[in-house]
């Protein structure tokens, strides 16, 4: 008996001030993802990366846009989205301080613009990621006439690039070898 | 995957397998150095499991259902069976079931281990244990519509919820005391209150038998991997299907991918695995520890484990980004290193944690009570053991030095010095003399791994995978080996994933661990296997001579564990 | 093959197809609870409803009432009964055998009561959202007050969360929704170093440190990389970061790394 006492002497205050002071987490805590739209480009891979589904993307055709939305009510908070964005838009933050009494504050949501097809004038991809796609491009040398080629070639969707024939653009010259 | 001759572990035990039943084997493939799959006859099954079980050495570490209907026409069983003689090997033991008439003959009689394994194929399959007495559903709700077996390929998607087929529980509990027999059964409208988890067939305070339902938490994992999932969310899934022990259920997955496709983790990975592994037995003894206070009645006792282990679930933190469902594996390896300044607070929480460790279990071990409570008590006979293949903690304090680590080696613990701690006495105090010199072996394990990481990279990409190749994976886990099977599909996601936490082999032989003691020891000696505990929230005692029963909360049972007065039974 | 349905539909509503409904709340419940939030914030009596999680839960909320977080400075007690409850708190996904045990809990707690429902599985079903055995949450059968997010929710968080469900604290988190702004772009990481070079130290990086150190370490090197005049110079500075650091695994790594950059395009890994 005497020994648990000291025991209990020895441990002191054990008990943390929280929440009357703010609690110290391990640095690379796994806690809310912060989410920063205006880098993000609507590429969805970590819609795909993610294993509760908490992310999503929808599209809506009619108005012409694409919506992003994180149900942190769902989320597991292992960081998979924040591995796989190629952007660096999405990061798991220290925060822990998560309940809410109305469950649709727990929904985040941005909403993006899409780019119609050039042919078809079906919008089937996000300005953005374009944008981005050929900022990347301009980044390794391309010529300002050769973007404007690109750019042509990127804004037009999947089905119409096979099926209407493209004149003048090698687009091999854009490639550099090894990269991805 | 070839496997070269020459490596092959475990090949006496196929060539005496050939040798002892000629016309039983139709097929042998390797998976891994030391992996062969056996295909039998199904009429030969019994025979040949029996032999390799009680004959060669083996335990029985899990056994599961395959549809295979779409590769080669038929269902199949396999019965994994470690051989842990001289020669320590896995032996899996695959039979054909006929997709008509959809039977097997059960290997139960046979080998009593089998009983849980069975009735869950007859589940989630409808394949049929030809002998098999026990017809109850294992794992499926008593709201489940009839003749709907989830794991077949073509009955429904993992995301159909039928409608409830009732609103009562059905379940009957199965006493076979002796000639205290006359017992209600079936569904228990006798009592006001709703039936228990948890039956105890007692005469006065003396327990005859016991009866248990478990799968309140039955999910559905195994079909989710099989559909929204692709390889590595499943590691997450894994991490998830046990709350103590998730990542160990996450590198005994993660291995069983790895293994079916001949991918070789980099050294540092494997390290890395092992030291979260070892982060994770700290928490779950910590715990065990701490709740075998609280159930001799020592709750400042129980306060002072908690406190100590709060250390260990920093160290998870600061290692994984988060106390628990650390979420560390990827196929391949892992998803964070171990740098200066981690290596550094983790060492020094292995010092504190030592420091206070120490004289807490001093302490406990000294005390007079604990003693009385456990010496003698929850006694699981060696010759039970051998029957039902329990793991971990509880089958060590049998005098079976089985151990995962030690026995088929995994993750980084080739490379780890440690000795597999064991006891004779076969009661609860065994178990935790176990734990905690267990829990000394795994401080010293972070430490010297801390001091041995290998150098290079901690995760290999670029690798392809092979559709319908699969192997097993293992590990570990504090209560006991976790065993996953994994067959890798066509279409990016897992054909099948067979996953086995450690106490579903341990609730088995729980009954014969409880006859013969008394109403106020039962919480000790279910804790002493360290399950799920919330899985046992009301019991209800059936007294066998009076013929009357009552229910009570599960927690009325423990406080009689600690105060021992005041009986529920009055 | 379906029995008829033995329990009343108030107890346990179903729709007309048979399946289980969320039970609403009465009105009167709903005012009763208003005077509640102000007597209970001197002690709280919570009884825990395990619908099939994992465990992760319980065990964190297990911690938040031991000595470190001792959430019983705030008054807060586990009961062992729900007749006793003030605060039902659900975990897990509510699987379809605990159906019936959380509505029993729900009804034999008196009324005011307040629902929690803790963890990703209790507000959402979590990772098992959709999965055939489990109905996907505690407000699939019962009215939740307050949600907890987390897999598990640390003590703090679970701290927290009563303190929300008390009225003590105020919620931090709303929900958000934003619009491209015109001309929005995403900006470029490291404009001056070449894309493919960007592409291979950064995969190098996390193939040698995962995702969280092996970005901050790429990150390091490639400004390292931007800032140097030179290649001597670049050594130098290398080398002071290093010798700053002392970590011989970073020291490691940014060999490595600096292996990547002579080695050039073709020797990059798919």
């Amino acid at each position: 008996m005497f020994k648990l006492l000291k025991i209990i002497a020895r441990a002191g205050e054990a008990t943390e001030k929280y929440p009357f002071a703010p609690l110290p987490v391990s640095p690379g805590f796994r806690g809310k993802p912060e989410y920063t739209a205006q880098q993000c480009i609507a590429c969805a891979a970590c819609v795909l990366a993610c294993p509760p589904n908490a992310l999503a993307i929808e599209t809506d055709a009619e108005a012409c846009t694409r919506t992003w939305s994180l149900n942190l009510g769902r989320c597991i908070f292992c960081g998979r989205c924040e591995e796989v964005c190629p952007t660096g838009a999405i990061e798991l933050s220290a925060e822990f301080e998560l309940a809410v009494a109305n469950k649709a504050d727990l929904m985040q949501k941005a909403t993006f613009t899409l780019t119609r097809c050039r042919q078809c004038d079906t919008p089937f991809a996000p300005t953005k990621e374009i944008e981005y796609a050929l900022a990347l491009t301009a980044q390794q040398g391309a010529a300002d006439s050769d973007l404007e080629s690109l750019r042509a070639l990127f804004e037009t969707c999947l089905d119409c690039k096979r099926t209407h024939a493209l004149a003048v653009l090698d687009a091999r010259r854009y490639v550099v070898k090894g990269a991805a | 995957m070839s496997v070269a001759e020459h490596t092959r572990t475990g090949r006496n035990y196929v060539a005496g397998l050939r040798a002892q039943f000629p016309s039983a084997v139709l097929e042998e493939s390797w998976q891994t150095a030391d992996q062969v799959t056996v295909t039998v006859t199904a009429d030969s099954l019994p025979e040949v499991v029996a032999w390799l079980y009680y004959d060669q050495g083996g335990w029985l570490s899990v056994l599961f259902g395959n549809d295979e209907r779409t590769l080669n026409g038929h269902f199949a069983v396999y019965y994994v069976l470690s051989m842990e003689r001289e020669v320590k090997s896995w032996v899996v033991v695959r039979a054909p079931v006929d997709a008509v008439t959809q039977e097997y003959p059960s290997v139960t009689p046979r080998v009593p281990a089998a009983v849980w394994g069975e009735r869950e194929v007859r589940d989630m399959f409808g394949l049929k244990p030809v002998g098999l007495p026990d017809e109850r559903r294992l794992v499926l709700p008593d709201d489940w519509p009839d003749g709907l077996h989830p794991l077949r390929k073509d009955t429904m998607g993992y995301n159909q919820r039928p409608s409830p087929t009732t609103d009562t529980e059905t379940y009957t509990f199965f006493n076979d005391g002796g000639e205290s027999r006359v017992v209600p059964l079936g569904p228990l409208h006798i009592t006001s209150d709703e039936p228990g988890h948890f039956r105890l067939f007692v005469d006065g305070e003396d327990i005859v038998d016991a009866d248990y339902r478990m799968f309140y938490v039955h999910r559905g994992m195994e079909k989710l991997a099989e559909t929204r999932m692709d390889y590595d969310q499943v590691t997450f899934l894994a991490d998830r299907v046990c709350g103590i022990c998730g990542f160990t259920h996450s590198v005994a997955y993660a291995t069983s991918v790895e293994n079916a496709l001949g991918l070789e983790v980099p050294a540092r990975a494997q390290v890395i695995r092992s030291i979260f592994l070892e982060v994770e037995r700290l928490h779950s003894h910590l715990l065990n520890l701490g709740l075998a206070c609280h159930f001799t009645g020592f709750d400042t006792g129980f306060m002072q484990f908690f406190r100590v282990r709060e250390k260990a679930m920093t160290m998870a933190e600061l290692l994984t980004g988060a106390r628990k469902t650390y979420g560390m594996n990827l196929i391949g390896g892992v998803r964070r290193d171990i740098l200066k300044d981690e290596r550094t607070r983790t060492l020094k929480l292995i010092a504190e944690l030592r420091a206070e460790f120490t004289p807490l279990v001093d302490m406990l071990l000294e005390t007079p009570n604990l003693k009385q409570r456990t010496q003698g008590v929850g006694r699981l006979d060696p010759k039970v053991a051998r029957d039902f293949s329990p793991v971990g903690p509880l089958i060590r304090a049998s005098g079976f030095a089985r151990d995962i680590r030690a026995d088929h080696k995994y993750a980084g613990y080739g490379a780890l010095p440690f000795d597999v701690q064991s006891e004779n006495s076969c009661d609860v105090l065994g178990r935790v003399l176990i734990r905690v010199r267990e829990f000394y072996d795994s401080l010293a394990l972070i430490e010297y791994a801390l001091d041995h990481m290998p150098e290079g990279p901690i995760l290999v990409e670029g690798f392809a995978y092979k559709p319908h190749a699969f192997a097993l994976g293992f590990a570990e886990a504090p209560r006991g080996e976790d065993i996953h099977w994994s067959m890798i599909g066509d279409n990016q996601k897992l054909f099948r994933w067979r996953c086995r936490a450690p106490t579903y082999a341990n609730w088995p032989p729980l009954r014969y661990m409880l006859r013969g003691n008394t109403v106020s020891d039962a919480p000790l000696i279910v804790a002493s296997i360290d399950p799920c505990y919330s899985c046992t929230d009301r019991v209800t005692l059936v007294d066998v001579k009076k013929q009357k029963s009552t229910t009570v909360p599960y927690k009325e049972i423990e406080r009689y564990s600690r105060e021992r007065r005041n009986s529920p039974l009055k | 093959m379906n029995k008829p349905i033995e329990t009343p539909l108030t107890f346990a509503p179903r729709d007309a197809y048979g399946m289980p409904t969320p039970l609403s709340e009465s009105e009167h419940a709903a005012q009763l609870k208003k005077t509640l939030l102000k007597d209970i914030q001197r002690s709280a009596y919570v009884y825990r409803v395990d619908c099939g999680g994992c465990n992760g839960c319980e065990i964190e909320i297990f911690a938040a009432i031991t000595p470190v977080f001792d959430a019983e400075r705030f008054g807060i007690k586990v009961v062992a009964s729900p007749r006793h409850a003030d605060i039902l708190l659900f975990t897990g996904a509510v699987t379809r055998m605990m159906r019936m045990p959380a509505l029993r809990a729900y009804h034999a707690a008196p009324d005011p009561k307040i629902v929690v429902s803790y963890g990703a599985c209790g507000c959402s079903g979590g990772i098992f959202h959709d999965l055939y055995c489990v109905w996907g949450g505690t407000d699939q059968v019962v009215p939740v007050d307050v949600f907890i997010p987390g897999c598990p929710p640390t003590p703090a968080a679970t701290i927290y969360g009563f303190a929300v469900a008390l009225g003590l604290l105020d919620q931090k988190l709303k929900a958000r929704h934003d619009e491209e702004a015109a001309d929005e772009r995403a900006i470029l990481a490291h404009p001056g170093i070449p894309h493919e070079l960007r592409v291979r130290i950064e995969r190098e990086a996390r193939r040698m440190a995962g995702y969280r150190h092996g970005g901050s370490i790429a990150d390091d090197f490639l400004t390292l990389v931007a800032q140097a005049a030179s290649a001597r110079d670049f050594e130098s500075v290398v080398g002071q970061h290093l010798a700053q650091k002392d970590d011989p695994r970073l020291s490691e790594i940014f060999t490595r790394l600096q292996a990547v950059c002579i080695a050039g395009p073709q020797d990059m890994q798919p």
